[in-house]
């Protein structure tokens, strides 16, 4: 009854098709339409298009400034996937294996930054980098992104770590090898996948980071989403529709292998 | 032995340094700080506080914040939960289809989705379009740049943060449950109202209120969808900062914006221990 397919009737059936297919239109619809007219003619996004074209894109891959941020976006996010999985990784190993108080405490402190609201983690650093004059570099940038980067990371790490079988690290000790050979040989390997997943949901947050990009940039150095919300805030050009169906799709490959990935550690 | 255990004890705690040391320089003393100016900018004292509460268009965003934040949860809530129970309902075939998009809306750039908004609900869009062709209007709505154009912006992104906790709680209830009900002779009516939602309700109300803390610190969406009228605290911050170099003002606004998001979260996961069913499932 109301669990279960069997028991409801045709009638509240075919309601729940019609209104949750709806509601799915809703949610798909905008992507839809995003990737529809980065190839539409119309410069005032009309749809349906006129015409289709690929001169959107010529527009967005000929003009130098978003080729600039799209390279200093990725940059950034290779970088910070890097370091935030390097500081995620010793600490994973602390929380699920360590045996000292305040572990639970320790890890909502560590997942704060996913928790405080991005417009204030991008105030209060942005306030600290413009006194030690660093705003508009690739420090600030790679900084800050890091801060809302290391939670992801970690909780990944974290979750296919809590799978692993420790005896069997155990069982390399016994055999001879140290605690630390064991490790690197037997534990990274097989919570290899679940790390890479970390680095990769790492890099999405920093690809797609918008608020605390947008305090630290400067006319010289942005990121595609900075370069995206300032062209936006002018006009609607569908250049922003193109430089959007490469942020989608970049996202959407990043996020399939970061899952297969994790399901392979599971 | 016991110097063993000691050394083995300080090896984990000294692989949390790094962790340590790089969020409390870079997330902690700048947060705090901030935290402090509100009391210390430009004198010490409650003065951007009095301020804040006391100067009309300042109460404006206040009260917008939370009732934007409000209606979206509302809206979110309403609209989510038919996807959790078809998802439910259908763990194959069609509830997979739901979750896909669900999933598939929620890992999209928040800027690529938040645009597209901007372009259908613009006043020559695809929406007023199809609206004029049914001939439901002869003119344009004004769908954007204004309170309803941040509602629908916001609770499109929000669904997804609904239909993932309440889908996890919905499939942790025993049908068993609602097969009694129905037995002892209760209507479909009565096994929805007094059986399936009460116990839908931890799911419910950890995603709303997931939603709604979510919500008041939402920048991107409010700033690109809303008008000048509909300013939000995460905006107001921003503009105050970027601006008006008010970092007194903006402060306080933050202070109040994460003592109201702290309070919240705690409330969340209070109500996610207590609750029956995330035991269940193990959380």
């Amino acid at each position: 009854m109301l669990l279960t397919q069997q028991s409801l009737g045709w009638r509240i059936k075919s309601a729940l098709y019609l209104i949750t297919g709806s509601i799915a239109a809703f949610l798909a619809m905008p992507i839809f339409f995003i990737v529809a007219l980065s190839f539409g003619s119309s410069q005032w996004l009309v749809f349906p298009p006129p015409h289709w074209t690929t001169k959107w894109y010529e527009r967005f891959f000929d003009n130098p400034q978003w080729i600039d941020a799209a390279l200093t976006s990725l940059q950034v996010a290779t970088v910070t996937s890097i370091v935030a999985t390097l500081i995620a990784l010793p600490a994973s190993f602390a929380l699920v294996r360590g045996k000292f108080r305040g572990r639970d405490y320790l890890y909502s402190l560590f997942t704060l930054p996913m928790i405080v609201p991005v417009v204030i983690i991008a105030v209060a650093t942005y306030s600290m980098f413009l006194s030690l004059g660093l705003t508009g570099t690739l420090v600030a940038f790679i900084i800050s992104h890091v801060i809302v980067a290391v939670p992801f990371a970690m909780i990944s790490i974290i979750n296919s770590l809590k799978l692993f079988d420790k005896s069997i690290e155990n069982a390399a000790v016994i055999c001879g090898a140290s605690r630390l050979q064991a490790i690197f040989k037997v534990t990274f390997p097989s919570i290899k996948p679940g790390i890479f997943a970390g680095a990769l949901f790492a890099f999405l947050v920093s690809w797609d980071e918008v608020v605390i990009s947008v305090m630290m940039a400067s006319p010289e150095l942005q990121t595609l989403p900075v370069k995206m919300w300032s062209t936006l805030r002018q006009d609607l050009t569908p250049v922003i529709a193109v430089a959007s169906t490469l942020l989608i799709f970049l996202s959407l490959f990043i996020m399939l292998a970061a899952n297969i990935l994790r399901k392979r550690s599971q | 032995m016991s110097a063993r255990i000691y050394s083995q004890k300080w090896k984990d705690t000294s692989l949390l340094l790094p962790i340590l040391l790089f969020l409390g320089i870079f997330f902690l003393i700048p947060l705090i700080s901030l935290l402090v100016q509100s009391v210390t900018e430009p004198t010490l004292g409650l003065v951007n506080f009095t301020e804040l509460l006391a100067t009309s268009t300042y109460v404006q965003v206040l009260a917008n914040t939370f009732l934007v934040a409000t209606l979206v949860t509302l809206f979110a809530v309403l609209l989510g939960f038919p996807l959790a129970w078809c998802i439910t309902l259908f763990p194959s075939g069609w509830g997979r289809f739901l979750l896909n998009v669900v999933l598939l809306s929620m890992w999209t750039s928040l800027l690529a989705r938040t645009y597209s908004w901007l372009v259908l609900l613009q006043s020559s869009g695809v929406l007023n379009k199809m609206l004029m062709a049914i001939g439901i209007i002869d003119q344009p709505l004004e769908l954007v740049h204004n309170l309803t154009g941040v509602i629908i912006g916001m609770t499109y992104i929000m669904i997804p943060f609904v239909v993932l906790p309440l889908q996890a709680s919905m499939s942790a209830i025993d049908p068993m449950v609602l097969q009694a009900a129905s037995v002892c002779g209760a209507s479909a009516r009565t096994v929805f109202f007094r059986v399936f939602l009460p116990l839908c309700k931890p799911g419910i109300f950890s995603g709303a209120l997931m939603v709604f803390v979510m919500s008041l610190g939402y920048y991107v969406t409010p700033a690109l969808l809303g008008g000048v009228s509909n300013m939000m605290l995460p905006e107001f911050i921003v503009q105050q900062v970027q601006n008006f170099l008010n970092w007194g003002i903006a402060s306080a606004a933050a202070s109040i914006l994460i003592a109201v998001t702290l309070v919240m979260f705690y409330i969340y996961l209070k109500v996610q221990t207590e609750s029956p069913t995330s035991s269940h499932t193990g959380g």
